[in-house]
């Protein structure tokens, strides 16, 4: 019952806040839809086969939208720890009974919901101006998203946690974010250890999805079973090196400071 | 048993040089009591607050909050504290005022359909229900301020910790919130912490005070004794004419501690004087050398000076 209480008032405070800052996001959208114009129009004037005939600008969309998803997610925990350090409210918020951890469960999930407001119509943007249209199947793909996008909140927080330490952390942040977008290109389906970074199997498994129409049952077990485990694994030791990070906050007294 | 009992703690910092904020400080609070933190600058009373509100974790010592260990219990420890620590970061600036409440409610579990009406109460008895609707960046401090011990009221907790919560208003709004904070912890017999370094909203809400100095306890004890204890009676006895050096000298061996001030037509004689009774003994020698008594004048000191004199000798 509490948790039910304490997830609502996460997510009105999520919710206040995105309404506060929706000029910001607003803006950054445009600008993350113009680098896709971009590059949408310096792959067919590069090579109009490959607009034609093969499949890249698809994986290029799907690419990009997992990418906002997990950009969102990954920035809000480790921008928004720092905002709450610098705004002095973190120490408040670790004084709920629930548990500092507890609320940035809630707000991932708050999160996670309210970045569909901006992905999605994002997504449709992209099909629109590139005149692709991507197969969609709700019950094949969410799932999937769910389970690609956890890693990045795992990250998300291993990065609170050292912000809780390292308070000048946040340049490093932002660069992370463009190293998702390795992850997200490296080539999984050719060399298996790639099946374990972050996001790059389950882009995969999604375009097979979007593009192909295989559906969940239809794909292959262990690579569904690798995509849980290894979304599980980033999400529980981030949230372990977390734990170990606040408490050594804690220990230096310097939860508060900025 | 005691609602909250600080056993033995200690907390070092080693930043650039080893600090010991608080060193192996031992207290207990009785549930509904109102109590003063003080001491000087650096002198570890937000340390200790912040460890009560296990913010910080100690190198060594306990805290029990109502019996429980609040390290090894901190999610029990919390349903029972809440806290407006120092500055005027307590707050979301982001959000309204009413939202702000909500929020703090929610933090604590509490659902804040539930409370509205304890919301509405608080918005009026803080006077902040003109700006209920404002971002709290917009408010002055004073009323920011009071959102904040509002905030900490709304979680509806046993104890509440309030780390300078007059810090930086001025003489009005300190007064004002003073009242607000008084009246309201009495009503709902709250256990009130309180570090300060205003000695007059101090005297004015506390029933007993822990002062503290270079991380360690100098002096716990009630307003009342302290001021028993450590203060002093000083009386101005103003007389007419000038007196003989011999009598001063007699005075001064009788009662240590006098002083004279004359001119052409009074003397001031200034005594201090462990308790009055001894006044007995100053009128005697006055009406033995025939003193023309002219004025009596006591003057006791504030407990801001004995509270100086307390960290002085600490
Ligand atoms: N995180 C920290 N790292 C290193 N030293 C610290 C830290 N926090 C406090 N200190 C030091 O510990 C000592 C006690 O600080 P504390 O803030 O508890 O004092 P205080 O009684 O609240 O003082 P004030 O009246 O100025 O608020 C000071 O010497 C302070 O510089
Ligand atoms: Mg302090």
């Amino acid at each position: 019952m509490g948790d039910l209480i304490l997830f609502k008032t996460v997510f009105k405070k999520e919710f206040i806040e995105m309404k506060n800052y929706l000029f910001n996001t607003l803006f950054s959208m445009i600008s993350i839809y113009m680098i896709f114009v971009f590059m949408f129009f310096g792959i067919k004037f590069i090579s109009p086969q490959a607009v034609k005939f093969g499949n890249t600008i698809e994986g290029l969309i799907i690419g990009y939208f997992i990418w906002l998803f997990s950009i969102f997610g990954y920035s809000d925990m480790s921008w928004g720890i720092m905002e709450e350090a610098r705004a002095g409210t973190l120490e408040q918020l670790s004084m709920t009974p629930f548990g500092l951890h507890r609320v940035l469960i809630y707000r991932i999930i708050s999160t996670f919901l309210l970045t569909f407001l901006y992905t999605v119509p994002m997504l449709f943007l992209m099909m629109i101006t590139t005149g692709k249209f991507l197969h969609i199947d709700l019950l094949t793909v969410l799932p999937l998203i769910l389970f690609t996008i956890l890693p990045s909140f795992g990250l998300g927080f291993i990065m609170s946690g050292l912000g809780l330490i390292f308070k000048r952390l946040q340049a490093s942040f932002q660069i992370l974010q463009f190293i998702f977008i390795v992850f997200l290109l490296a080539p999984s389906d050719k060399i298996f250890a790639f099946k374990f970074l972050p996001f790059s199997l389950g882009v995969r498994l999604i375009s097979q999805n979007m593009i192909h129409k295989i559906k969940i049952f239809e794909m292959n077990r262990l690579d569904l079973l690798i995509l849980v485990i290894v979304a599980l694994f980033y999400f529980f030791a981030g949230f372990y090196i977390f734990k170990i990070c606040e408490r050594i906050a804690k220990k230096k007294g310097v939860l508060g400071h900025y | 048993m005691k609602i909250i009992e600080v056993k033995n703690l200690t907390k070092i910092y080693n930043g650039k040089k080893k600090t010991i904020a608080v060193n192996n400080i031992s207290f207990e609070v009785e549930k509904g009591e109102i109590i003063g933190l003080l001491g000087p600058n650096g002198a570890g009373k937000t340390t200790t607050i912040k460890c009560i509100a296990t913010l910080i974790i100690p190198d060594s010592g306990d805290i029990f909050i109502k019996g429980k260990n609040a390290f090894k219990h901190p999610s029990f420890a919390l349903k029972n504290i809440s806290a407006v620590l120092e500055g005027n970061r307590n707050i979301y600036w982001r959000l309204s005022v009413r939202n702000n409440l909500e929020f703090f409610a929610g933090l604590q579990g509490l659902n804040p359909k539930k409370i509205k009406n304890k919301i509405d109460e608080l918005i009026d008895y803080f006077n902040l229900r003109e700006k209920e609707k404002a971002q709290a960046r917009f408010l002055s401090r004073g009323m920011q301020q009071k959102l904040a011990v509002a905030c900490a009221f709304v979680r509806d907790t046993e104890i509440l910790l309030l780390d300078e919560p007059t810090l930086g208003l001025d003489v009005e709004t300190t007064h004002e919130l003073k009242e607000l904070i008084k009246k309201k912890a009495k009503e709902e017999g709250k256990t009130l912490i309180l570090s300060s370094h205003n000695m007059k909203l101090v005297e004015d809400i506390c029933e007993r005070v822990i002062i503290i100095n270079k991380g360690k306890v100098v002096a716990i004890d009630s307003i009342r004794n302290l001021k028993e204890f450590f203060g002093y009676k000083d009386f101005y006895f103003e007389i007419e004419g000038k007196i003989k050096e011999e009598i001063k000298r007699e005075f001064i061996e009788k009662f240590e501690l006098v002083k004279f001030k004359e001119d052409e037509y009074v003397t001031e004689i200034e005594i201090e004087l462990k308790s009055a009774e001894y006044i007995y003994d100053v009128i005697d020698m006055m009406r033995k050398n025939s003193f023309k008594l002219k004025r009596i004048e006591e003057r006791t000191p504030d407990f801001e000076e004995i509270y100086l004199k307390i960290v002085k000798n600490g």
